[in-house]
């Protein structure tokens, strides 16, 4: 059974004439990643919006704090929200471990500039 | 934010990781993305039929330069160098395929369905289309011209739908959100 | 080329599965592309017709059997082996170390004698000015060209040698059969032409069906005299 998706308040993803918006095509990943586990039962839908509730407070706080020493409020990004919210998720349930993420990201990082990647655009071939 | 940003690195090696332990595929997770953008929102193309279906003149305007009509929404993104735009009636049905590749009006309608890339369709629609249409569940009597339009070029085809009997005092928002990509391809009659 | 692509007509496919699963074949084909870079592949990048046609000549197995994106990435490991950026041997060892299979079909098929692609692209898009008038008018009987053509080219097999009604004029635009092969813009006239059903399948076509194309000039004679 698929869990109802639902995301509101705070944890509301940006949103633009009905439709979702990503800014760049990461973030569609990281929301398919996160709602497609979540219809896998890999966990439960509302356990992942908690994490992302939690981290959003959490940066609510910290921004809050910042504003009364006098800083500048920092930006308020959405989708690396989401994409910790799930990380967290992801390391807690141990169905990733933070060793060989780490690892993965530091090959990434090690790939030249401008390698491809097939999504959403790629169409007209 | 451009897709070497540290998120970008990340999301893509959390992304490889899950794919690797068999947790999900890169396939159901755009399978995700697309369900939940048709399903929250209209498609560019949704909004000009809708338009069209109220608007006599716009639609003979979009029938006779799509390419030009479509350019006072202001759609973002990158556009259609050449848009032609085909009309159902009770004579003819349109159908758009690319036999050659999988060329598709992604800037009207987004990401293609996966049958339409496949061998399937791209064989069969141009040689059996009558066939192909009534498995998709959509019957069309003998008398009614089956046009089938093979992108071998860079023009790009969108199908403009027959208008829904019942729908006719519905707002332009209402009809919009009837409108489905496969009907804008061709292989759904909205009803 | 008359590969594996040209499907049009092409029998034995079956129905048309709408709920299909991508072929697992992602963690392989993702350590393929890893450290692939189309930077510095003499402009490739840019040359659309090039890439189709980089696509259309991977192994024809994996053509039909490995979707979408293992198309797109066959023909993009084709393109950056021919243009020396990579050599096919370092693909595969880098493949196997992130944990490929040695048995995995590899759609890429670079070959020995690579066209060099050196494309800058004389304007945004594809439409070209033509100096030459277009030949055709709307409503003219042309015929297409009887014979395929050993490299890129967009007339269907299904269509050669085919009776057809010109229907639309679409001006220049770059003419792919040269484009794909580095031989320059060629601009050519464009046209859209509707054959009948029973010109392309004879009699057992179905009825009342009408066939468009969009054809290059070069595809076409004339049969009005």
């Amino acid at each position: 059974m698929t869990a109802e998706f639902s995301l509101d308040g705070a944890a509301a993803p940006p949103m633009q004439n009905g439709e979702l918006v990503f800014d760049a095509p990461w973030q569609g990943r990281a929301f398919g990643m996160a709602r497609g586990m979540a219809e896998r039962g890999i966990y439960a839908w509302d356990d992942f919006r908690d994490r992302l509730i939690a981290e959003i407070g959490a940066f609510d706080r910290d921004a809050e704090a910042i504003v009364r020493r006098g800083g500048a409020a920092p930006e308020f990004r959405y989708y690396e929200h989401f994409l910790r919210a799930l990380e967290t998720l992801l390391v807690e349930r141990a169905i990733l471990v933070r060793g060989e993420l780490g690892a993965r990201v530091h090959a990434f990082e090690e790939r030249p500039h401008g390698h491809d990647h097939a999504h959403a655009h790629d169409h007209d071939y | 934010m451009d897709d070497h940003s540290a998120p970008a690195i990340r999301a893509e090696a959390i992304e490889s990781l899950l794919i690797e332990k068999g947790l999900i595929s890169a396939a159901d997770i755009d399978e995700v993305v697309e369900r939940y953008n048709d399903r929250i929102g209209p498609l560019n193309g949704a909004r000009v039929v809708a338009r069209a279906w109220r608007d006599p003149t716009f639609k003979r305007a979009l029938l006779a330069d799509g390419t030009a009509a479509i350019a006072e929404f202001a759609f973002e993104g990158a556009q259609t160098e050449k848009l032609v735009v085909v009309e159902n009636t009770d004579r003819v049905h349109n159908v758009v395929v690319c036999t050659l590749c999988s060329c598709y009006p992604w800037a009207m309608l987004g990401l293609p369905p996966r049958w339409y890339k496949d061998p399937a369709y791209r064989s069969r629609i141009v040689r059996e289309p009558r066939r192909v249409l009534r498995e998709f569940g959509v019957d069309l009597a003998d008398d009614v011209e089956i046009r089938v339009w093979d992108s071998s070029a860079e023009v790009r085809y969108m199908v403009l739908p027959q208008q829904p009997a019942n729908a006719a005092r519905e707002s332009e928002a209402e009809l919009t959100a009837r409108v489905t990509r496969d009907s804008m391809i061709g292989v759904e009659v909205l009803r | 080329m008359d590969g594996i692509h040209d499907l049009g007509g092409k029998e034995g496919f079956g129905a048309v599965e709408r709920e299909l699963d991508e072929p697992v074949f992602h963690a392989r084909w993702e350590a393929r592309v890893f450290g692939l870079n189309l930077t510095g592949a003499g402009g490739a990048g840019r040359n659309a017709d090039h890439f189709r046609h980089a696509i259309e000549r991977i192994e024809p197995a994996a053509y039909l059997t490995h979707g979408y994106y293992g198309r797109w990435l066959g023909g993009l490991e084709i393109r950056i082996v021919e243009a020396g950026v990579l050599d096919t041997a370092s693909i595969t060892r880098r493949a196997l170390e992130l944990g490929a299979s040695p048995n995995d079909l590899i759609a890429a098929r670079p070959s020995a004698h690579p066209d060099r692609i050196d494309y800058r692209p004389a304007e945004d898009g594809h439409r070209r000015g033509v100096r030459r008038e277009a030949r055709f008018v709307a409503g003219a009987r042309v015929r297409t060209r009887a014979h395929g053509v050993p490299g890129h080219t967009r007339l269907p097999a299904y269509a050669r040698g085919r009776v057809g009604i010109v229907t639309a004029r679409h001006g220049g635009w770059v003419y792919p059969d040269s484009n794909a092969h580095g031989h320059g813009e060629d601009p050519q006239h464009l046209y859209t032409v509707a054959f009948d059903g029973h010109e392309l399948w004879g009699d057992r076509a179905e009825r009342n069906v009408v066939v468009h194309l969009d054809l290059f000039e070069p595809y076409l004679e004339s049969l009005d005299g």
